[in-house]
């Protein structure tokens, strides 16, 4: 019933910002059940929870930021995000082949398709540019993983932990900002409107 | 001091000298070589000798893992002594040393100096060792942890199971875990971690198996290469990339196959084929051989296509992928599916491309399917063709099956069966119907549309008419179906058999007929149907004598033999005329005919007018049987039965079902019930019920009714009387004892007894013989019960308590009623003095109270007082009343008087008076004028023998 009323209801059409940021919530939650996937396949993650450096760090961008520089701070994140996801992807591919398709595989799929989604809403959002960081240096995919003290195996099993970790961190992150980023937004025009 | 000095190195160069002389000398040049992935130790080193004593330790702790006594040739080339040490642990763990002496019997070399290979516990970092294993399932292997300088070691886990360890050195610590069971997808994780509950390192092992694939068989889809293919064995638990299987097919690598694909193919036959499957923990190897034509798969016919399509054929052609099958001789299967029902029919020959399928049925929808095999050396059916529909041309219907039912002489049917699917040939637009006669040129002819079938025909001659019914479809009429008016002949015409039902069928034989050239015809209909009834028959050769009509389906008819089956709806409990016609190029005659039931069942109704006439004692039942059509079996007879209030009791079974009455005799005065059943032998119906009361006559009447009470009566009379009078002495002392006068002085001097007083009809006096209360009515005894009734009648009496209700003295002492009811109130009280009329009575008149007291001590007569209004009163009135007693023995006026009773008014005059007094006892009255005096004297004379 409230379904009902709901649709009866008019909808206002949602700005860019608020669907990015919704889109963000939805891969948060989509990160988090991919995480919590990866500990019932590992389940050591859940009583050993691995330390260490974090894999997505941004120092270049200037300290407390406009909104939009911030947007694209996270987006700067994100598209780190993507290249480890990515490098994830190919390296479980080479190493399991593509015979298994649980749940894990696709989500793991869901999440790079929708965070591909994230990245160009985002960046549709910042139309001149603003707020980009510098471009990163081309990542490998090998960063980070030889950081870890342990075989070849068990450190990507640390590694693909910690690039989860950063997935949920920077979708949070995202979700928080591009919110915050719609808010003013839609102040704006609203202010404009009034004048 | 010198001296000892001197003696030591004396000592110690004798010492020397004596291992040089035994001529073992120190092995030299040890070198040793480690295989980390291995854990192998390889040592090398130069001697003279071939027994060598060896000894490796753990270097930190020096703990000895190895000691033992090896004998080693030295390598003719290089002269070196080489041996190889496999260590259960990993050469990582800790650092290794190892030193060697040449041993001849007893005698042995010096140690050669110790060497020793360094292992990771000395970096400072954190490592877990063997990395990345994969190791059979079941295998056993020992796992080490070396801890950062700075971290504290807590557990190793294998799993979740935490593990024992032991210490290598400072910093390595070692677990073993034998019999280790299979991996997961990615391996078994090994984790050490620290106090701090950390994760300081891990690895990972893989468990597994070898492949176990089998079963490897090649063909040839082409007549030219080949494709081997083979089952998967166990599953290897290994899924990373480098543990996955490989395959390779008489040596060249089979890239295709995997865990999933088990097939490989090669370009050219070769006659014996090889598959060895490997993995890091195995090989196995699958070997096949065979002919090439031995070994033919072929592939699916293709563009299969009908060229022709008759009513009752078809031409199928198709075409083959491979040019090669073109000269093979080959064998095709094809499967035609329609209505559900299919059939295979196979051709062979080489390169077939096409067949003519007969025997096809017309307008009917076929499906096809096509495969074949190579005819020699069949091996197996090759792929199958899509399926291919066909849809045959239309024909003429068959001929019908016609009979004719006549009814009455002059009417009848011409019935004929509808034609089924095979053998109408398409759908029929209609039947026509010509009619013709001997007497009458030309033919009737009548169009009838598909729904129908049957149509009447009249007669109107004495001549044989001859019907002709055929069928139409759009291809055409078929051939018509000519059947001649039997004679009719009901059934009262003919002596009818009775036929009996077996298994719900009927089992028919008859003598031959050897006019019957044309056959024989059963035909069957429910008994007394008129009309459009329900007809079925049976069109048999002549050489067939028997018969079964049967409710469940058609076989064939066999001369002198197996019954025929047929098809129909022989309904349980109908009776069923069957008959017996034999055929001619004329009219049928009819050869016989039975009446019977398929199966017989209890009759659906009672018998009908159920009576009885009741003739004496006897009783005549008697009952008509119900219609033909409820009884749905042969009466057989019927049970009579007496009902009684539970059961029924047989009272008479009559066998024969034409007698319809039963007369039941010597029958009592009472009611009855009769139930009459009928039954089959299928059971009994329901039954009919009648019921009578038996009467008498009206002089049984008379002298039962009247004569024989009066006379019990005077007998009882005359025998009681005679009873009383011998037994007089006794009536009287039990019913009217004697009754002492009383006694008082004076005047009043009569002995103490009842008082003579004169009551008034309703007084009541109580004689108190003591003042005191006795509780215990010891030495009393009960009043009779009627006088007890008529006190409690108005007083309101403790029936629940224990004590006597009422207890009082005759002649003697009398209770007072207030005490004997010490419950009741002072109201009560005084109503139950004044209350009764037949016991009480009152005293008008005055007693003397020195009479009283010489009576009774301290007590005489009480006059009653007011009591008490509540039930803990009563205590407190006695007691005061006692005082009284005490004090003021004699007479006491009552204090008042429950004015509201409706006796009082009665009793005006004695009322207030302060010697009223209430007495139980019997008195006798004086006057003769007291009601009780006239019946009292009567029966007191009688009872003496005074007149």
């Amino acid at each position: 019933m409230e379904g009902a009323a709901d649709s009866d209801t008019p909808v206002p059409e949602r700005s860019a910002a608020d669907r990015a940021a919704a889109l963000a919530r939805l891969l948060h939650r989509d990160c988090t059940r991919l995480l919590e996937l990866y500990k019932e396949r590992e389940d050591f993650l859940s009583q050993h929870a691995p330390g260490g450096e974090r894999l997505v760090t941004l120092a270049l961008c200037p300290e407390a930021p406009s909104t939009a520089e911030q947007v694209g701070h996270v987006r700067s994140a994100l598209r780190r995000c993507m290249e480890l996801l990515e490098c994830l992807i190919v390296r479980e591919v080479e190493e399991m082949g593509e015979e298994l398709q649980g749940e894990y595989e696709s989500l793991r799929k869901t999440v790079k398709d929708r965070l591909g989604h994230l990245l160009h809403s985002t960046g549709a959002l910042l139309e001149n540019g603003e707020g980009g960081c510098p471009p990163s240096p081309p990542m490998q995919c090998i960063q980070g993983q030889d950081e870890v003290e342990a075989s070849d195996s068990f450190a990507a099993k640390i590694w693909t932990y910690k690039v989860l970790l950063e997935l949920i961190h920077w979708t949070d992150s995202a979700s928080q900002t591009l919110h915050v980023f719609h808010t003013e937004k839609h102040g704006q025009q609203q202010q404009q409107q009034l004048l | 001091m010198q001296g000892w000095v001197t003696l030591a190195l004396l000592l110690s160069l004798g010492v020397k000298r004596s291992l040089a002389q035994n001529g073992l000398g120190e092995p030299r040049g040890l070198t040793l070589n480690p295989d980390l992935p291995a854990q192998t130790l390889s040592l090398a080193w130069q001697s003279d000798s071939t027994l060598f004593d060896l000894e490796i330790f753990h270097t930190e702790f020096m703990n000895v893992v190895l000691n033992a006594t090896v004998e080693v040739q030295a390598d003719p080339v290089t002269g070196l002594h080489s041996w190889t040490w496999h260590s259960p642990l990993p050469l990582e763990c800790t650092s290794h040393s190892v030193r060697i002496r040449a041993r001849n019997q007893q005698s042995v070399s010096q140690w050669s100096p110790l060497q020793t290979i360094p292992g990771w516990d000395i970096p400072e970092k954190s490592y877990m060792f063997p990395e990345d294993k994969m190791i059979p399932v079941g295998s056993n292997m020992t796992f080490c942890c070396i801890v950062n300088e700075k971290e504290d070691f807590k557990e190793i886990k294998y799993g979740r199971q935490e593990m024992k360890a032991t210490r290598l050195s400072r910093r390595s610590y070692a677990i073993t875990v034998t019999n280790q069971p299979a991996s997961d997808n990615t391996g078994t994780n090994v984790i050490c971690s620290s106090q701090k509950f950390q994760m300081l390192t891990g690895t990972v092992v893989f468990v597994g198996y070898p492949p176990g694939d089998e079963g490897l068989v090649c063909e040839t889809r082409d007549l030219a290469s080949a494709e081997c293919s083979w089952k998967k064995g166990r599953d290897t638990h290994l899924r990373i990339k480098q543990s996955l299987t490989n395959y390779t097919l008489n040596g060249r690598d089979c890239l295709e196959a995997n865990e999933r694909k088990t097939w490989c193919s090669s370009k050219m036959w070769e006659e014996n084929w090889t598959l060895e499957a490997r993995n890091p923990l195995g090989t196995v190897q699958l070997t096949d051989s065979a002919q090439l034509t031995d070994r033919v798969h072929l592939l699916a016919p293709v563009n299969v296509a009908a060229v022709k399509v008759e009513a009752w054929s078809a031409t199928l052609q198709w075409s083959w992928s491979v040019a090669a099958y073109k000269k093979l001789e080959m064998v095709c299967q094809l499967r035609l599916f329609a209505h559900e029902l299919s059939s295979t029919r196979n051709y062979d020959g080489p390169g077939l491309s096409s067949v003519v399928l007969e025997g096809l049925w017309p307008d009917v929808d076929y499906t096809v399917t096509l495969r074949c095999g190579s005819k020699h050396s069949f091996w197996k059916w090759g792929d199958e063709s899509a399926p291919y529909r066909i849809h045959t041309k239309m024909d003429r219907p068959d001929a019908l099956d016609v009979w004719m039912w006549m009814d009455s002489s002059n009417t009848g049917h011409v019935f004929w069966k509808p034609l089924s699917v095979r053998k109408s040939h398409g759908a029929l637009n209609g039947y026509e119907v010509s009619q013709s006669s001997a007497e009458e040129d030309g033919r009737n002819t009548v169009s009838l549309p598909p729904g129908n079938f049957s149509y009447p025909i009249l007669l109107n001659n004495s001549s044989d008419v001859t019907v002709a019914v055929a069928a139409r479809n759009p291809a055409g009429l078929s051939q018509p179906s000519t059947v001649t008016t039997p004679a009719y002949r009901a059934d009262s015409q003919l002596s009818v058999s009775e036929l009996l039902g077996t298994n719900g069928s009927f089992v028919l034989s008859w003598e031959p007929n050897v006019s019957a050239s044309s056959g024989y015809v059963v035909e069957w209909f429910p008994t007394g149907c008129t009309g459009l009834c329900p007809i079925d028959w049976k069109k048999l050769p002549e050489s067939d004598r028997s018969f079964t009509v049967n409710s469940v389906y058609t076989t064939t008819a066999c001369s002198l033999c197996a019954p025929l089956l047929i098809s129909d709806s022989l309904v349980a409990g109908v009776r069923y005329t069957v008959s017996v016609y034999s055929l001619y190029t004329s009219a049928p005659t009819l050869l016989q005919r039975w009446q019977g039931y398929s199966q017989e069942m209890i009759p659906s109704q009672s018998v009908s007018e159920l009576s009885l006439n009741q003739t004496g004692s006897d009783v005549l039942l008697s009952w008509k049987a119900t219609e033909m059509k409820q009884q749905r079996g042969f009466i057989r007879g019927y049970t009579i039965y007496l009902a009684s209030a539970a059961h029924l009791d047989l009272i008479a079974n009559i066998t024969d079902p034409a007698v319809q009455s039963y007369r039941v005799k010597g029958l009592t005065l009472s009611s009855y019930k009769f139930v009459v059943k009928a039954y089959t032998s299928a059971g009994e119906d329901a039954g009919a019920t009648v019921a009578i009361k038996m009467e008498m006559d009206t002089a049984d009447m008379l002298f039962v009714g009247i004569l024989v009470p009066l006379g019990i009566m005077f007998c009882c009379i005359i025998l009681f009387s005679i009873f009383f009078y011998k037994k007089r002495e006794w009536v009287k002392k039990a019913f009217y004892p004697e009754i002492p006068g009383p006694k008082v002085s004076g005047d009043w001097s009569s002995p103490r007894g009842p008082l003579d007083v004169k009551p008034s009809p309703h007084s009541l006096v109580h004689i108190v013989k003591n003042p005191e209360w006795d509780f215990t009515k010891e030495g009393l005894f009960p009043v009779p019960e009627e006088e007890e009734e008529s006190e409690n009648d108005n007083m309101e009496v403790d029936t629940d308590s224990d004590e006597p209700a009422l207890l009082r003295y005759y002649n003697q002492v009398v209770g007072d009623g207030s005490h004997s009811n010490q419950v009741s109130d002072s109201s009560a009280s005084s109503t139950a003095s004044m209350g009764s009329t037949q016991t009480e009575i009152t005293y008008a008149g005055i007693q003397s109270p020195s009479s009283s007291q010489g009576a009774y001590s301290g007590g005489g007569y009480r006059p009653q007082m007011q009591s008490v209004t509540g039930p803990a009163e009563p205590q407190i009135e006695f007691e005061a009343d006692f005082q009284d007693d005490g004090l003021n023995a004699g007479y006491k006026p009552q204090c008042s008087w429950q004015l509201d009773s409706p006796e009082a008014e009665n009793f005006s005059g004695s009322l207030g008076s302060p010697t009223s007094v209430t007495s139980s006892q019997f008195l006798i009255p004086e006057s003769s004028e007291e009601k009780p005096q006239p019946s009292n004297t009567w029966f007191h004379n009688f009872l003496s023998g005074k007149s």
